[in-house]
């Protein structure tokens, strides 16, 4: 089977790194064991770690707060990204007008606003939700303007020739040619605001999975941060998971998504 | 309505029959702007009328402005100067009175074909489950009961064509415009859908309008055959009428005499055209490019 020999593969290629790793901490080949164990950890060290915090409660505290944060950046950066996509894309004047602001505070590099939000809105959630916000926002902004700016001209022309009015031609045209490019966008605007969160508890928090990464950094706790890591991967994988479960349902109609056919 | 607005029942009427014309056309000249500065005329000094009851096919080279014509039916154009009449009235913004088919895809691809058919009657204020239940009759009038559910990329060009056909049939308008509309098929399919239209046509003859560049289909189709110049400035060279009988059935009309005569008689003015067309082709994509 071609998909059984390419996870067996992938599990190979898994496996050489934990052997590399291995090697590289536990024997003397490339230098003291205690030094490259202080720098490296061990893999044995990492997994057991991570498989003790796991099945501890502590960590799902720490998950819950960098979801929360997670999904506050997506929803309120989507829905602002949205009505504003909407806005400048119907409106040739506002676009134009502020095209080279909004092309400024895109390529500023957003981490340099977590200071300030820290300072603004506190070392809560809210500052974390703030940062993941800039990010989510220009993300789905553009993919909305794109959206309503590229809906095709015969299927515009067809829907006026139907006798839509402005706010059916939004709900059967704009809208779900904005949400196909937005859905499009799904996982990068996702992860930027798992970025967001993560990115803005590691730089001034008391609680998440960025915290903790953080604080096992601060002791040099070299297996704590890499278990850190392990576990926020795997929380990504998650999310991104759930993600493409939600994208392949709301993008049935869409040719190559899925051969489903009803009747 | 006035008793004269109502849909004339004569079929096959000719430009000298009595009553109001569906659509007419006076003096239409239609110019374009290029993105260059230039200017570019498509079509100059078009006097054409469609009377209710009426299919007529206007035919003429690539580029002649066929389909400009029929965007100025529609009100999805302005003609820089002329007069767009419906039925006795001056046409103001989209023609309300009319459905148009359209050569490319236009269906909405988020839409299965059972809800692209139905969102026609929303503007129309159709009671959900009453929408519902005419979308399925007409989906079932044109050949797709059992693919009322499926996503237009799951169906195939024609099947597409169908669905776009009861999409515009279902708000019973009273102007047919089509541009191309069988342009993109195979030609077994063309066949089909073009007896599928005669069909759906004649059960209510509408006026129609219908843009091909394909000679036969016209003359297998229409009660009146409009021969349009080479652009630009595209006029019309000639307005035959096809008195073939009909019920058609149009694999089987072109095999008749008549058919070849009329045929004959269209193809001697049409020939001029295209060749003059095809002498200034690579000219006018200079100019501008396909402007129909």
């Amino acid at each position: 089977m071609k998909r059984a020999r390419l996870i067996a593969l992938q599990i190979l290629v898994m496996l050489a790194f934990l052997l590399v790793w291995h090697v590289v901490t536990t024997t003397s080949l490339f230098g003291d064991v205690k030094t490259m164990q202080f720098f490296f950890s061990t893999p044995s060290a990492v997994l057991a770690r991570t498989f003790k915090q796991l099945t501890s409660a502590d960590i799902y505290w720490h998950l819950g707060i960098t979801l929360t944060e997670t999904v506050l950046a997506f929803v309120i950066g989507s829905l602002a990204g949205i009505l504003f996509g909407f806005a400048f894309a119907r409106r040739e004047l506002l676009s134009a007008v502020f095209d080279p602001y909004i092309k400024a505070a895109n390529a500023l590099p957003r981490v340099v606003l977590a200071p300030i939000f820290a300072l603004w809105f506190g070392l809560g959630i809210w500052s974390k939700v703030a940062l993941g916000f800039t990010l989510v926002f220009f993300i789905v902004f553009f993919n909305v303007y794109q959206g309503v700016r590229e809906v095709s001209p015969t299927i515009l022309a067809n829907a006026r020739m139907l006798g839509m009015n402005e706010r059916q031609l939004f709900k059967h045209v704009y809208w779900p040619s904005a949400l196909t490019w937005m859905f499009s966008s799904l996982h990068t605007s996702v992860g930027f605001a798992l970025v967001g969160a993560v990115v803005g508890e590691y730089l001034g928090s008391s609680a998440g999975l960025g915290y903790k990464i953080h604080e096992a950094e601060s002791v040099f706790d070299v297996t704590g941060v890499f278990s850190g890591m392990l576990i926020l991967a795997i929380f990504v994988i998650a999310i991104d998971a759930l993600v493409t479960l939600v994208e392949k349902r709301l993008l049935v109609w869409r040719p190559g998504q899925s051969a489903t056919t009803t009747t | 309505m006035e008793l004269q607005d109502r849909p004339h029942p004569v079929a096959g009427a000719g430009p000298d029959s009595p009553g109001v014309a569906a659509v007419a056309l006076g003096g239409i000249d239609i110019t374009f702007h290029l993105a260059d500065g230039g200017r570019y005329q498509a079509v100059k000094g078009i006097d054409l009328k469609v009377f209710p009851g009426e299919f007529v096919s206007i035919v003429g080279p690539t580029g002649c402005g066929k389909s400009t014509l029929l965007n100025a039916a529609a009100g999805l154009l302005t003609p820089s100067s002329g007069s767009v009449g419906i039925f006795g009235k001056p046409l103001a913004g989209l023609n309300r009175r009319a459905g148009y088919l359209f050569q490319q895809d236009a269906l909405m691809p988020w839409k299965t074909a059972l809800e692209n058919v139905k969102v026609a009657l929303e503007p129309m204020g159709v009671p959900e489950r009453e929408a519902d239940q005419r979308a399925r009759e007409w989906l079932g009038r044109v050949g797709l009961r059992t693919f009322v559910d499926r996503y237009p990329h799951m169906l195939s060009g024609g099947q597409r064509k169908r669905v776009s056909l009861a999409q515009m049939l279902i708000r019973d308008p009273e102007i047919l415009l089509m541009d191309e509309p069988f342009g993109p098929l195979d030609a077994q399919t063309r066949q089909i859908m073009g007896n599928l239209l005669l069909d759906l046509w004649s059960r209510d003859r509408k006026a129609l309008m219908f843009v091909t560049h394909d000679l036969e289909e016209a003359i297998a189709l229409s009660d009146r055959v409009v021969v349009m110049s080479a652009g630009p400035a595209a006029g019309i060279v000639a307005d035959y009428k096809v008195d073939l009988p009909r019920p058609r059935d149009i694999a089987d009309i072109r095999l008749e005499k008549a058919f070849h005569e009329i045929h004959r008689d269209i193809w001697a003015s049409l020939r001029v055209e295209v060749q003059k067309a095809y002498a200034m082709g690579e000219g006018r994509e200079l100019v501008g490019g396909d402007a129909s």
